[in-house]
Order: C-alpha cells, then sequence, then structure tokens
C-alpha cells in the first residue's frame, strides 16, 4: 500500500493529459468545501432528544447546569451556540495543519497528503456520528472540528503546489478551479444533507446520525478518488510549446525559496496583510449579508412598507426565506469570482488584481450604506455580489500570488503557512462585526443603520490591504536558494 | 542558479482516449457541482420576485 502513495510512483509518463489533475483537486476541494455548509446541521443536532421524546422542539438544560455542565451531559439537547464552536475548530484546524504540514505535503507529494485527508474529514464524520448516537458533543468537536478540520487544512492544499507546476502558463486559472470546489462543496453538501435528513428521519429521529454516515462514506470516495487522480510533473516538464516570457516581471521570478526562508520576507508578511484583510471584511460580510438586507429593506422585501419589527411574525418568516435567498446568492458569486478573478489574474498580474480587490472593494463597501438608503434592492444585492466575488477572488488568487514570488518549487507549504492569516481573519472579522454592531445598537443607533459603521470600518480594513499590497516588492536575492540547495530539495532531502 | 523546472520539453501530446478521460472526470465533478449550483439559483430567484 505505501507504494501505491509514494510521490515517485505518480510522477506522470509522457504524453500525460495535464487537464485530468484540476478534476481530481476539485473533487477533495468539493468534499472538504462543505465545512461552509454545517449549518444546515446545526437545527437538527439541537432537537435530537426533544424529537426522540416526542417534543416539538428541543430538551433544554436546566437553567442552573453551567457551560461544562451543558457540554458533558447526555441528557438534554445541545445549543446552536454550543455546536457553532464546530465552526471556528474548522477554521483554526485548517490554518494550523496546513501550516505545520505543508512542508511534510511538499517531500511526500499531493497523493499521499488527499489520502490523509480523506481518513481525517471522512474520519470526523464518522466520529461525530458516534457522537450524536451517545449524544457527546465532545465527540463532535473532536470529530469533524479537530480531526476534521485537519483534513480540511491538508486536503485545502494538497493539490496546489501541483496544479502550479502543470499550468505553469495558467498558474491562477488553475489553482482558481480547484479553489473554486471549496466554495462550491457547500452549495452541494447542504442540499443534500437536507435530502437525506429527510430520506433518514423518522417519528423520534431527525436522520442526522445517518446522514454523517453517509456524508462520510460518499465523501470519503470521492476524496480517494480525487487523490489517487494526482499525478506531478517530471522536474523538467513544461507544457509543449510554451516557453517562459523572457521579458517577464520582476514580480514573477523563475528561482525558489525555500519555504523557511519565505517566511523570514517581508513579502510573505505583507501578503499574509493582504489575505487577512481581504477575508476579514469578507468574512464579516457574509456574517451579517442575511441580517442586514432583512433589517435595511424591511417590508420592501415583500412589495410592502415597515421597518422589520413592524411586521407580522408571518411577514418576517417571509423575509427571512428572503435573507436565505441572499445569502444563497453570495456564495454563488463566492465560486464565480475564485475562478474568474484567478483567470483574470494570469492576463493582469496579481498585485494589479488585488489592487482591484482592495479600490473597488472600498468603493462598493462605502457605497453600500447609500444602496440601502435609495431602496434599491437590486443595487445593494448588486454591491454585495460583486464583494464577494474579490473576497473568493482573494483565496484563489494568493497561490499563484506565492508562486509568483517565492518559485513554485515549495509553494504548497509557503501557501499552507500563509492560511493562518485566514484562521486569524475567521476569528477577527465576525467579532469585528458583531462588537461594532452591539456597540452601536446599545449607543441608540437603529437596527438599520447599525450596518453604516460597520462597512465603513470593513472599508477601512481594504484600505490597510492596500498599503501592503502596495508595499509587496520582488524577494531579495540572499532568500533564493542555490542550485545545490534546489538539487537536495528535488531529491527528497528532509526540509531545513 | 538557472531554473530547470520550466525548460520546454518535447513530450508527446495527449492521446484521444486521454481527453475522453478528461471529459468524464469533468462530467463526475461538474454534474454535482451544477445541482448545487441549480438549487442556490432556486432559492435565490425568490429574491428578485
Amino acid at each position: 500500500m505505501a507504494g501505491l502513495l509514494d510521490k515517485e510512483r505518480i510522477i506522470a509518463p509522457p504524453g500525460f493529459n495535464r487537464w485530468l489533475v484540476p478534476p481530481a483537486a476539485l473533487a477533495i476541494h468539493l468534499s472538504i468545501g462543505m465545512a461552509y455548509g454545517f449549518s444546515v446541521f446545526w437545527l437538527p443536532l439541537s432537537r435530537l432528544l426533544g424529537k426522540a421524546q416526542g417534543l416539538d422542539g428541543s430538551l433544554a438544560c436546566p437553567a442552573d447546569l453551567g457551560f461544562v455542565g451543558e457540554v458533558l451531559s447526555t441528557s438534554c439537547d445541545w445549543k446552536i451556540s454550543t455546536l457553532g464552536w464546530m465552526y471556528t475548530l474548522f477554521f483554526v484546524f485548517l490554518g494550523s495543519s496546513a501550516a505545520i504540514f505543508g512542508g511534510w505535503l511538499e517531500r511526500v507529494g499531493p497523493r499521499r497528503a488527499g489520502v490523509v485527508a480523506a481518513f481525517c474529514w471522512a474520519g470526523g464524520f464518522f466520529i461525530s456520528a458516534l457522537g450524536i448516537h451517545l449524544h457527546q458533543i465532545l465527540l463532535l468537536w473532536a470529530g469533524s472540528g479537530i480531526i476534521g478540520g485537519c483534513g480540511l487544512g491538508l486536503g485545502y492544499i494538497s493539490p496546489v503546489s501541483t496544479l502550479i507546476k502543470w499550468f505553469p502558463d495558467r498558474r491562477g486559472m488553475a489553482t482558481g478551479m480547484a479553489i473554486m470546489g471549496f466554495g462550491g462543496g457547500a452549495l452541494i453538501g447542504s442540499p443534500l444533507a437536507d435530502v437525506l435528513m429527510k430520506h433518514f428521519a423518522t417519528a423520534t429521529t431527525t436522520g442526522v446520525f445517518e446522514t454523517f454516515l453517509a456524508m462520510g462514506t460518499l465523501y470519503f470516495i470521492a476524496m480517494l478518488c480525487g487523490a489517487f487522480g494526482y499525478r506531478i510533473p517530471r522536474a523538467d516538464w513544461s507544457p509543449p510549446g510554451w516557453t517562459p516570457r523572457a521579458s517577464q516581471s520582476a514580480m514573477v521570478t523563475t528561482r525558489h525559496v525555500h519555504v523557511n526562508e519565505a517566511t523570514r520576507t517581508p513579502q510573505f508578511w505583507l501578503l499574509w496583510g493582504v489575505l487577512c484583510l481581504n477575508v476579514s471584511a469578507g468574512i464579516g460580510v457574509i456574517g451579517m449579508a442575511s441580517p442586514m438586507i432583512q433589517e435595511v429593506f424591511g417590508g420592501r422585501l415583500i412589495g410592502g412598507a415597515g421597518a422589520l419589527a413592524e411586521l407580522s411574525t408571518e411577514q418576517k418568516a417571509q423575509i427571512a426565506t428572503i435573507g436565505a435567498a441572499f445569502a444563497a446568492l453570495l456564495s454563488f458569486f463566492n465560486i464565480i469570482g475564485r475562478f474568474g478573478w484567478a483567470s483574470l489574474s494570469d492576463l493582469i498580474g496579481r498585485k494589479r488584481t488585488y489592487f482591484i480587490f482592495f479600490l473597488l472593494g472600498t468603493l462598493l463597501y462605502s457605497a453600500a450604506p447609500a444602496a440601502g438608503r435609495s431602496g434599491s434592492i437590486a443595487l445593494f444585492a448588486a454591491i454585495f455580489c460583486t464583494i464577494l466575488t474579490m473576497y473568493g477572488g482573494g483565496f484563489a488568487t494568493i497561490p499563484a500570488y506565492l508562486a509568483d514570488m517565492f518559485g513554485t518549487q515549495f509553494v504548497g507549504a509557503i501557501h499552507g503557512r500563509l492560511l493562518t492569516a485566514w484562521s486569524t481573519a475567521g476569528v477577527l472579522g465576525p467579532v469585528l462585526v458583531n462588537y461594532i454592531r452591539e456597540y452601536q445598537i446599545r449607543q441608540g443607533v437603529p437596527n438599520a443603520q447599525a450596518y453604516n459603521t460597520t462597512l465603513y470600518i470593513l472599508a477601512g480594513l481594504l484600505v490597510a490591504g492596500f498599503l501592503c499590497n502596495l508595499l509587496v516588492r520582488p524577494v531579495a536575492e540572499r532568500h533564493f536558494m542555490t542550485d545545490s540547495e534546489l538539487a537536495a530539495a528535488r531529491t527528497g532531502a528532509k526540509l531545513k | 542558479m538557472s531554473d530547470t523546472v520550466n525548460r520546454p520539453t518535447d513530450d508527446p501530446p495527449p492521446s484521444g482516449a486521454s481527453w475522453a478521460m478528461v471529459a468524464a472526470a469533468w462530467v463526475l465533478v461538474g454534474i454535482p457541482l451544477l445541482w448545487g449550483i441549480a438549487i442556490t439559483f432556486r432559492k435565490a430567484a425568490l429574491l428578485f420576485r
């Protein structure tokens, strides 16, 4: 079995079709992308015991039971806020595992990393299913959150370096295709989970236990197919007829920086800032998109008038459905942006692409409150859809930016370390948005207007991102590897 | 200091069978993705009613 996973085993033979690699990468990214869609499980998971006892809702814990008591209890239902920790764990462990195991991935190759990712991600589903069966939240946190989170990190970075080496002529497009899958995973996983839960549900169960088992199995098969589809090019391979342009920009190197050296360069930390600030602003918007459109437009969303608080329960339910529709629309533009902007970056360059994100983003975030006041739902939606394309585009363009700056040899590992910016943004964005909003509401600002200051502050983050991008310059000569160091790295010598 | 990754090579072009495999692989990942996108559009249509 070990031989099957070896890096040497997956070196492509002459005549191999490089277009087979992106679908393999997509199979993995579409599977792990379900992490974005886990909220579909929160409601059924929060009603497991209630439904078993024939109640309409949850079986609430006693009021005097503290947080630890609730975590350890097997006799009352979990709160949605307790389940939500799984989401935080996903993104913390995604970033940490990508940073820690990136060097290992470069050494052992993408297939082994993809197989380990499949075991972790699917294994997380199976451990969580056991947690549901025993009604033990710690098993869900450890299974999906921690072990699954490590699978996310490994799965996410597993194809990046390989795709960049197969598509030196279209780095952005190639990584954009794979990373588009991560955005698209929830589009498939959420409705699939919904269908499966309805299929497995009985009078006394929500069907979520069986759904976890079924989805874990499906993802395991899909990810193994992806991992076994990976092939790496020979070290001297390049696309037929393609040669690097002699007049290539100084921002695109043909040499290589070691992963440990890359983190000592200002360029790495500037790009870390670029990703963190772009993602913080985007995550902030994603988190508040649905409530924002409901509170800003209120009754106008259903052809009436009046603020959200003045509407009937039935009208509020209709508006909540429209809020969910808005969130769905944004998720579509998120994946479109991943492919579109990353492909465009091949033509106009990475630095210019990020300049567009930060300049256009600042303008759009600043214009959104005025669009809300104008009463135009279409204009408001168009602004946020465009913002979401740039959020996705930021994720998908960064691997190619790294390859341009640091070379392709360690780009997977360098990308892994850079993903700690994502983990940071995953905490920073929502915290910033929630605290600013709560502070304003405490100060007496009406709910519908409380988003305005938040949007201006998010625009400020983009200005900071613009400055980081502006400061990115070619990497200094002393950081590049010598020929002998590069040769040692290619023969599989252990990383420094 | 020279780069050895981006040297042009004289690989044979991919065979016709390999393009059939490419098409099959894209169909396998494309169908579920299109299903997800179709459902998303159906949900999002509510916004413009």
